[in-house]
């Protein structure tokens, strides 16, 4: 009887389910259709049908300088992600090792680098550095440094107090703890700080290299915009979804859930 | 008493590295501003200078506020239209995986140059497609925010709720608004922070008058000292509107 129930209601959750599923198909379908609908009104070079877009996908895929470009963003974003990670959490360590900047940093520094805004850096590094990568990679890691300096703080406001006397109990080398005990019991606000670096890098990366950049995506946005070649804006920008889509889903999100189950307690 | 006297004397200590630090980074532009042309780098008392000089003119107080309402505006349009898309796949099944595996992807993951550009092949330059961009940059972080208020909700209270009354109205207005008051207010805090920081691209492609309008006005000039002022104006708005509206609402309903 109980069991009967139970296959019961698993079924109907099933059917539930594949109900659901049909649903975003059809979603996408009745997008997809509205889209082309949309597309034999409006000139193409206000709104491609998805055909053209789905064609200048295929051959942004099959181009070897097109694929440079979306390189060149890889570039940008994995280099900006790595300076300001390393950046943001040294300067989150400071006030956990000396405690008589806590007020500096966390006060003064952080709030500062969290209200400027991101055109600012951008229109600034232009300035400075003229356009090249390395204004792309300056705008980006200062927009993301903020946002790993918050995360590991709170990292670190969270370390165990009772782990960390142990450790000391164990040894004097403050390397020592550093490595084998704060870093472990980081790694879950580590995974947790890259994976939302990754969702805000890939926001502003375009803006930078639309304005400041000579490669890359927003670079090809760019010169697509001044030619009115919206397909080419579209499979940009449908390309990016995925990338960044797929990226957090299949392998952050994973390796997060893993990681966090491994160290938090 | 000695822990007393310690914890003051090293909370003025905190206090003043921490001024010290600022004075000292003021002092470290000004050398370097001293030694490089002034459209690089302007010194900190010209940019002081232009700040308050920005200030007084109408002109800009008047692309200040432009940028100000348009912010509130689309901090409001986006909450809303997240909170019903959050709404909508927690009421209506067959719906959820259309928003939560559909629409919340995409709009998560769509740059947000890519809406800016959009909006000025789109839409005239003006009020509506700067609202446009900056709506579209903003509900991602409003639906997922207030989703996960949803998916908290306590299932007690709820039930408990529904033994009183029937009405989903008053269950919603009375229960769920109430209890979801906390998300909202921390979508809001998030929004808020974007719309100044990233969402005011919105203005660099496509408007005749905002603060991102005259940023890149005064960047094409090689005005750097309005440039500059203008970033810091953009720093002062943004702390003032946090401390005067979001710090207190915080507060206001961090009780209930």
């Amino acid at each position: 009887m109980v069991d009967t129930a139970i296959a019961l209601a698993q079924s109907s959750r099933s059917r539930g389910l594949f109900a659901r599923r049909l649903a975003a198909h059809l979603f996408m379908l009745l997008f997809l259709a509205a889209w082309q609908a949309a597309a034999l009104v409006a000139p193409s070079y206000l709104l491609p049908s998805p055909v053209q877009v789905a064609w200048r996908l295929w051959s942004f895929v099959t181009s070897w300088r097109d694929l440079g470009h979306l390189g060149a963003s890889l570039y940008h974003v994995a280099a900006a992600i790595a300076i300001s990670f390393v950046i943001g959490s040294l300067l989150a360590l400071i006030p956990y090792y000396v405690p008589l900047l806590r007020f500096a940093i966390e006060r003064r520094i952080g709030p500062f680098l969290n209200s400027f805004s991101a055109i600012g850096w951008t229109l600034l590094s232009i300035m400075w550095f003229g356009v090249s990568p390395l204004t792309v990679i300056f705008a980006i890691s200062a927009v993301l440094v903020p946002f790993a300096l918050v995360n590991m703080s709170a990292g670190l406001a969270n370390l165990d107090a009772e782990i960390l006397e142990m450790a000391e109990s164990f040894t004097r080398q403050l390397w020592r703890v550093f490595a084998l005990v704060i870093v472990p019991s980081l790694y879950p606000f580590i995974f947790a700080t890259l994976r939302i670096m990754f969702g805000v890098a890939w926001k502003v990366t375009l803006t930078a290299e639309l304005f400041g950049g000579n490669s890359g995506l927003g670079y090809m946005i760019n010169l697509s915009r001044q030619e009115f070649d919206t397909a080419t804006i579209f499979a940009a920008i449908i390309l990016i979804i995925a990338f960044v889509h797929s990226m957090d889903h299949y392998i952050l999100a994973p390796l997060q859930a893993s990681v966090s189950r491994h160290y938090a307690y | 008493m000695l822990t007393e006297r310690t914890s003051v004397t090293s909370v003025v200590a905190d206090r003043v590295i921490g001024e010290g630090l600022v004075v000292l980074a003021l002092l470290a532009w000004w050398m370097l501003a001293r030694g490089l042309p002034e459209f690089i780098l302007p010194g900190p008392v010209g940019v002081v200078r232009r700040l308050i000089e920005l200030f007084m003119m109408p002109e800009f107080l008047w692309h200040a506020f432009t940028s100000a309402w348009r912010v509130l505006v689309s901090i409001a349009a986006a909450l809303l239209i997240g909170g019903g898309l959050a709404f909508l796949s927690r009421s209506v099944p067959w719906l959820e995986a259309v928003v939560d595996e559909r629409i919340k992807p995409v709009l998560n993951s769509f740059p947000s140059i890519g809406w800016a550009i959009l909006a000025a092949i789109w839409f005239e330059p003006g009020d509506f497609g700067v609202i446009f961009v900056e709506v579209a940059i903003l509900i991602p972080f409003c639906l997922i925010n207030i989703a996960e208020g949803l998916r908290n909700i306590d299932r007690e209270l709820m039930e408990m709720g529904q033994s009183f009354t029937r009405r989903r109205l008053r269950i919603l207005w009375r229960l769920t608004l109430p209890l979801l008051v906390p998300y909202g207010l921390s979508a809001t805090r998030i929004a808020y922070g974007i719309a100044w920081k990233i969402a005011l691209v919105a203005e660099l492609l496509g408007a005749p008058s905002g603060l991102g309008y005259l940023m890149l006005r005064a960047q094409t000039a090689a005005d750097s000292t309005t440039f500059l002022a203008t970033c810091f104006a953009i720093v002062l708005m943004f702390v003032a509107g946090e401390r005067l509206v979001i710090v207190p609402l915080e507060r206001r309903f961090a009780h209930r």
